[in-house]
Formats: C-alpha cells, structure tokens, sequence
C-alpha cells in the first residue's frame, strides 16, 4: 500500500472517531440524561443504564462505530497491520541486531508468556502486541492516535504523569517502570530524571525492541530494557526508590493485580514511592455503562474487574502508606470529573513503603 | 514471518437488532474509507498537475458547458441504472426462485 492511501485512511478513521467523540458520545449523554431527568434518584449500576439506553438506535450505532474503527484502523484494507507488514523488512533492519548492546536491551526468549496475555488480543491489535516481530512498530504507530481529542499532544499525558510525580519534591535514583510497551512512559522518566537509572520491563520482545532502539539514538541516561513478567521480576528486594506503570493493571485480571501490587511493593525501598497511571476513576453508573462497553468492545477483558478493585484497601494490605488515588486530567481541556466529549477515566494510583 | 490479520471464526459482536446492518454498515464504511482515500488521492493529482503547470484549476472548477453536460448524460444514466437496478427485484438468468 502506498504512503499516501495509508494516512489518508487512517486519518478519515480518525475524523470518524472525532465525531464519535464529540458528537456522538454528547448526544448519548445527552439522551441519558433526559430520561432521568425526572426520576427521583438516578440510576446507579451500568445495567440500569443498560435498560434505559441499550437498544435506542444511537447507542447502537455508538457502540458499532467503537468497536469497529478499531478493527479498521489495525485490520482494514488501510490498517496499521497490513501496512507495516508491508514494509516488514526495512523495520526489522532498523532494529537488527539490537540486542547486542546488551546494557540497553536484554531479551529472555524462553520467558513464559501467561495465559490471560495469550488468550485474547488486546484492545484488537490482531496477533497481540507481542507475537509478531513487527508488533512493536504497529502499537507504536497506532498509540499516536488513541485518543483523538489530544491529537499530536498524545505525548503530554504521559509528560505530565511524570511531571506529577517530579512535582512531589524528591528526585527518584532508581527507577523500574513495569509494562513499560515501546517505551512511551519510561521516556518522559529518563529524560526528567536524567542522573537515574531507569529498568523497563515488558513480556513483549518486538515492543522492547523498539524502546531500546529509541533510547539508543535519544538518550545518554541509563536506561535498561528487560523481558521480564512484572507479576515475577527477578529484582532484589528494596532495589527501587520508584515504582511505576501506565496502562499496565486493567489489563491484568484481579489476582495478578493483586500479585503486582506484591511484586511492586517488594522491589520497592523503604520511604520509596509507586505511582501507576491507568483507568479507574469511574464515578457514576452512566460512566461505568460506557466504561464497561468499552471494555468488552475493545478487547480489554479484565478493565471492568479492575474498575472494581479498591486500590486503596489493596495498597494498604500491602503495607503501603500516604495512599491516593487522583484522577488525572491527561490534556488542558479536559474535565477529569464531568468532561463534555468521551475520555478514558485517567487516574493515578499513589502509595509510599513506610520508611525503615 | 508474516502474522497478518486472518478471517477467524470467532463470536461476532453484533450491535443491531438485525445482525446484518452490522455487516452491511461494515461495507458502508469500508467503501467511505475508500472514496476519500480516492479524493484524497485526486486533490494530490491535481495540485500536482497545477504545479507543473499542466492543469487550469479554473477550467477544471467552473460550471461544465451545455456540450459537456450532454455528453456526460449517458455516461451518468448507465450508472444510476446499474446502481438502482437491485431493487426492482427482477432476476437476470431463469432458475427456480
Ligand atoms: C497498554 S500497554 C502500555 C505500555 C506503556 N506503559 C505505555 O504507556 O505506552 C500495557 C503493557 O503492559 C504489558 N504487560 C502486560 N502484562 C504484563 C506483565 N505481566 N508483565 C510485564 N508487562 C506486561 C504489555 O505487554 C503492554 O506493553
């Protein structure tokens, strides 16, 4: 396929989801609202809202048009997939033989992939990010566009979710973000805190590969890509003065959440902080009846367990202290609790190891 | 090593009450995608063109004249036809119904 055809595609996808955004998902809101508007207490479970708005025609074609642009910007005719296997052979050579530089990159072939990453093929890139080896490049390309709203300033959510955790004061030496992807979160850490060390651990080798290969050209920090199960690192106790992740827990199911927040708390040093960004903060059955198609529509299967999972009790049963939980506002015009155009519930789920 | 997406038999989420304007909405919007990767394709053509000097933007924008329209008539009404002809309902070759 030819340069062109594929932006002009993927760009029409895009301005489709726009208007899902901003026109579609308001006017659904707008619905929901009018019916309740005369009850006396508003609903308060998703299937309540499921009753009052899950047939109408436009929640119909609301929840289609989520599903399936999805499917073709990864798998249309103009899909990020077949366009990057079609130039599969320039992309592997840009990162052939990376592994060498054995600081930067160390890849674990034999590391075994667990089962809920295996069975389903997350948010609907065809073959999971990981299986092909020119997986790391496709998610790459396709989390430019997300979320339409931001636009070229995709970058800023995670800026500002490390600017979050630089504005707390202290300044973290060694750093270990878990399910680290291409490297997307662990850039904004190595170029803020330039004088740390910084460990990034992902299952995916084709993702890793792509980090490693931007770091190599970007930065003169250290940092270190792994291939590592964050459930089981093999990280000394109390190595770590930061732990931290971005969009890893929603797709754990609820054990290995809990097993993350064990691993997590078990790499950190005493007086040092986690910080995790991801979707949570989902405050009425309206945002939870969106949360939840989303979810299922997206391939995200255990999205909805987490967003019933308390952190705060989890966190404490961890041992962990000064636990927050804030929802995050990802761009300048959004509105964390109350946003006009549909979002992802961004949060940050915060907690210190007590002091030795 | 080529994984490129493959048709599988899984369960089809379907959103309509008729399962079929799931699909048939699939084939609206795949065919959207295409017309405008068409038109996108064709404003490149042309300011290219213009920029080498061998298109009038002009002649090509105005109004068409009566002779042009004439002669695009025929070419317009086999297409129309060959788009609305599915809904008469007739049968081109002889079988049982
Ligand atoms: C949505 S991506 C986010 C990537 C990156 N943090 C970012 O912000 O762009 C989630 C990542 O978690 C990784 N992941 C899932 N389960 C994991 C596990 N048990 N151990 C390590 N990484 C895991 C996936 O491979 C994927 O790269």
């Amino acid at each position: 396929m030819d340069d062109r055809s594929f932006i002009a595609a993927q760009d029409f996808i895009l301005d489709v989801k726009r208007f899902w955004t901003t026109e579609i998902y308001p006017a659904l809101k707008a619905d929901y609202e009018n019916r309740t508007a005369s009850f006396e207490s508003v609903p308060d479970t998703s299937e309540e809202v499921e009753a009052l708005i899950g047939s109408t025609t436009l929640y119909r074609f609301y929840a289609w048009l989520e599903r399936h642009l999805q499917r073709l910007k990864y798998s249309g005719r103009y899909g990020l997939y077949p366009y990057h296997d079609g130039k599969r052979r320039e992309l592997m050579a840009s990162v052939a033989g990376i592994e060498i530089a054995a600081d930067r990159l160390t890849l674990n072939p034999d590391l075994p992939i667990p089962e809920y990453y295996r069975k389903v093929d997350i948010h609907q890139h065809p073959g999971g990010i990981w299986r092909d080896e020119i997986a790391g490049f496709v998610y790459e390309r396709g989390a430019r566009s997300t979320t339409p709203l931001m636009g070229k300033a995709h970058k800023d959510l995670h800026q500002r979710f490390t600017s979050f955790v630089a504005n707390q004061g202290t300044t973290p030496s060694h750093i270990l973000d878990m399910g680290c992807g291409f490297g997307k979160s662990t850039r904004p850490f190595y170029e803020t805190f330039k004088e740390a060390i910084v460990d990034a651990i992902d299952l995916s080798a084709p993702c890793l590969k792509v980090g490693a290969h931007e770091a190599g050209y970007c930065t003169k920090s250290t940092v270190r890509y792994r291939q590592m199960d964050a459930l089981t690192t093999d990280y000394d106790d109390n190595t770590f003065d930061l732990v931290t992740s971005t969009m890893l827990i929603h797709e754990l199911p609820p054990a290995e959440i809990n097993q993350l927040f064990q691993e997590a708390t078990r790499v950190l040093a005493p007086g040092g902080r986690m910080a995790h960004l991801d979707f949570h903060h989902v405050p009425n059955a309206f945002a939870r009846f969106i949360h939840d198609g989303h979810a299922r529509r997206n391939n995200e299967p255990f999205m909805s367990s987490w967003a019933d999972i308390d952190p705060v009790a989890l966190m404490a049963e961890k041992g962990l202290i000064n636990i927050e939980i804030i929802p995050f506002q990802e761009a300048d015009d959004v509105d964390p609790l109350n946003n006009p155009f549909w979002r992802f519930p961004w949060t940050i789920v915060y907690g210190e190891k007590a002091p030795a | 090593m080529s994984l490129a997406p493959e048709l599988v038999d899984l369960a089809e989420q379907t959103f309509f009450e008729d399962p079929a304007l799931d699909r048939a909405f699939g084939v609206v919007m795949a065919l959207a995608t295409e017309v405008y990767v068409l038109r996108n394709r064709q404003q490149a053509l042309e300011r290219l063109l213009e920029e080498a000097g061998v298109l009038d933007r002009a002649a090509l924008d105005g109004e068409p004249s009566d002779q042009e329209r004439r002669a695009n008539a025929d070419d317009r009404a086999e297409f129309t036809r060959a788009l609305m002809i599915s809904l008469l309902g007739k049968q081109q070759s002889q079988g049982a119904a």
